[in-house]
């Protein structure tokens, strides 16, 4: 019988919580694809979380304990993925699709010539197959996807499922890992650098995307909304890459998450990877003249229209709402 | 040093997308194209190490004719060579697909560095960098933030979560998939636009690299089976009207959430 294999990743000692949410997807697939789950927990000093995973869904896990496994290193994890797959007969691998995730989870699908499908927010099992969900177009469009390969390799959106609940029966197997051939060495990691703009704080963020269009728009029409309204100025990611605000405004994924009473997006279009970062806030407006953004579908309160009419017109309302 | 840049040519960013009669893509008949942004950055970061001295800079793109323009820039902007493989047989090729023909370049060209984007803005599967080093047989490591070179090896920092970066240490030749924002992407200068069109610009096919039934459609075992937008549902209230009518709406809504 194959088996579904969940690939593990350890955070500040414990299981991440995306590696728990695969054991609620391969939970669920087991039975409809006939398959065994089986997991591969890696680090060092890692048997008390093997033990654990086991019996939150993880199944007969497998243990690639020592120093190599300490820190990310992408050979090591490609090494241990793939002595685990020699054991576990594995027909489905699951990655979270985190950094490390989308690191090495296209290169053990090369590695065993296996169909690979990233980012996934679903997948079901249609006719004995897996059926897999995903956005394409930065999340303008759903795609469905399936894949014809005997072994399939996936990495599942973090947060699109729930954590696995509940306690499973398992087992913890010692995984021997030759470790020849390891050629990338992690260095170090560097925490993010200590922000000017903390944007935890404000209660509310008026945040500028692409369609802000130039850096001086910045200053004259997102910020004196923010000003008006007590808040601070936020960015989506093309804003700072593009250099017209420094790293500290960014929001989202790879920059500040927050959730503000109120957040406003001007002119972004809501990419999963800024969407993220800002959509536990309490209420969020949007502004944008593409009707189908994907922003709209976090938003509560949308305006279809051009920015540069709204947002001046609303900043005047606010002054002198205010008395100002 | 010998630097490989892989070049995709996508729908520009604010293309219409409508979908095309087989339901499994956008139509692709009257839409603008452009270089993926994330090879734009893979792109100037070659370029620079160039500038920095003793770089040769060859790019590679895969696709029709159109994907002559994005080899063009690429020229314009510097790289000294390009290869188009241009042939129908790789035509509806998976990841893995697109993955062998680069990997088959790869091998006869024998790069010290190969450089390209995290991901498409098409597609965003990130699939193909991690599945050339594979194949290539060289480390790599992807949402690279800043590369810095040192004698026979590459010091990367790579993105991870929170804006936090993990620096990572790839002996060459490696494989770095960059992130956007790692630098500034210059423009390609008139002079430079002029100079490119006396530099190489290769045209390969399938059979050339020795691929052929190992690409395409028929190898692709990953498919498109559908693409739609997204199911309506859950999605925002939308305000209408003049733009007073909009503001007054907001104005109320601000108010209401007791934050005026």
């Amino acid at each position: 019988m194959g088996s579904i294999l969940i690939v593990t990743e350890t955070s500040d000692g414990k299981i991440r919580e995306a590696s728990h949410e695969l054991a609620s997807v391969a939970q669920r697939l087991a039975g409809p694809l006939g398959c065994t789950v089986q997991s591969l927990v890696m680090g060092s000093g890692a048997a008390p979380l093997a033990e654990s995973f086991a019996k939150k869904g993880g199944g007969q896990v497998h243990l690639a304990e020592g120093e190599a496994f300490a820190h990310y290193n992408v050979d090591a994890v490609n090494a241990a993925v793939r002595a685990a797959v020699a054991v576990s007969q594995a027909e489905l691998i699951l990655f979270s699709n985190t950094p490390s995730g989308w690191d090495v989870a296209p290169r053990v699908a090369a590695g065993l010539d296996a169909g690979f499908v990233s980012d996934c927010f679903k997948l079901d099992v249609e006719g004995g197959k897996v059926v897999f969900h995903r956005r394409v177009f930065n999340g303008k469009l759903d795609a469905t996807l399936r894949a014809s390969s005997p072994v399939v390799v996936a990495t599942v959106q973090p947060g699109a499922s729930a954590a696995f609940a509940g306690t499973t029966e398992g087992s913890v197997t010692p995984l021997p890992v030759p470790l020849t051939g390891i050629r990338a060495r992690f260095v170090e990691v560097k925490a993010a650098a200590t922000r000017g703009v903390d944007l935890s704080k404000a209660e509310i963020i008026v945040s500028g995307g692409r369609g802000v269009g130039a850096p001086d728009k910045f200053p004259e029409v997102i910020e004196p909304l923010a000003q008006a309204l007590g808040g601070a100025m936020g960015a989506s990611r093309p804003v700072v890459d593009a250099g017209w605000l420094p790293h500290a405004y960014q929001v989202g994924s790879s920059g500040q998450t927050v959730q503000p009473k109120l957040y406003i997006a001007c002119g972004i279009s809501g990419a999963i990877q800024h969407l993220v970062g800002m959509k536990t806030s309490n209420y969020i407006i949007a502004i944008n003249k593409d009707p189908d953004a994907p922003i709209f579908e976090v938003a509560d309160l949308g305006v279809v229209a051009d920015l540069f009419e709204i947002v001046p017109a609303l900043t005047k309302a606010v002054r002198a709402a205010k008395g100002g | 040093m010998k630097i490989m840049v892989c070049l995709k040519q996508v729908p520009h960013q604010d293309a219409r997308l409508d979908i095309d009669p087989g339901g499994t893509w956008i139509r692709e008949g009257s839409i603008k194209f452009e270089i993926n942004s994330y090879d734009t950055y893979a792109l100037e970061e070659a370029l620079q190490a160039k500038d920095g001295g003793g770089a040769d800079v060859f790019a590679v793109s895969i696709g029709p004719d159109r994907c002559t323009q994005t080899l063009r820039t690429a020229l314009g902007m510097g790289a000294d060579r390009a290869i188009h493989v241009k042939d129908p047989e790789a035509e509806g090729s998976d990841a893995l697909g697109i993955a062998r023909i680069l990997a088959a370049i790869a091998k006869q060209e024998s790069p010290d560095l190969i450089f390209m984007g995290l991901m498409s803005d098409d597609a965003n599967f990130a699939a193909v960098p991690p599945m050339l080093a594979e194949l290539a047989g060289v480390p790599h490591t992807t949402a690279a933030v800043k590369i810095q070179r040192q004698e026979r090896s590459l010091l990367v920092d790579r993105e991870i979560e929170g804006g936090a970066h993990e620096v990572v240490e790839l002996p060459l030749p490696c494989l770095v998939a960059v992130q956007t924002g790692i630098n500034q992407v210059r423009y390609a200068s008139l002079k430079g636009i002029m100079a490119a069109k006396k530099k190489p610009l290769e045209v390969k096919t399938v059979a050339d690299l020795g691929l052929t039934g190992r690409v395409g459609a028929g190898a692709a075992t990953v498919r498109i089976e559908k693409i739609a937008p997204p199911p309506k549902g859950d999605r925002a209230q939308i305000l209408q009207g003049s733009t007073d009518q909009v503001v007054t709406g907001l104005l109320g809504k601000i108010k209401e959430l007791g934050l005026l």
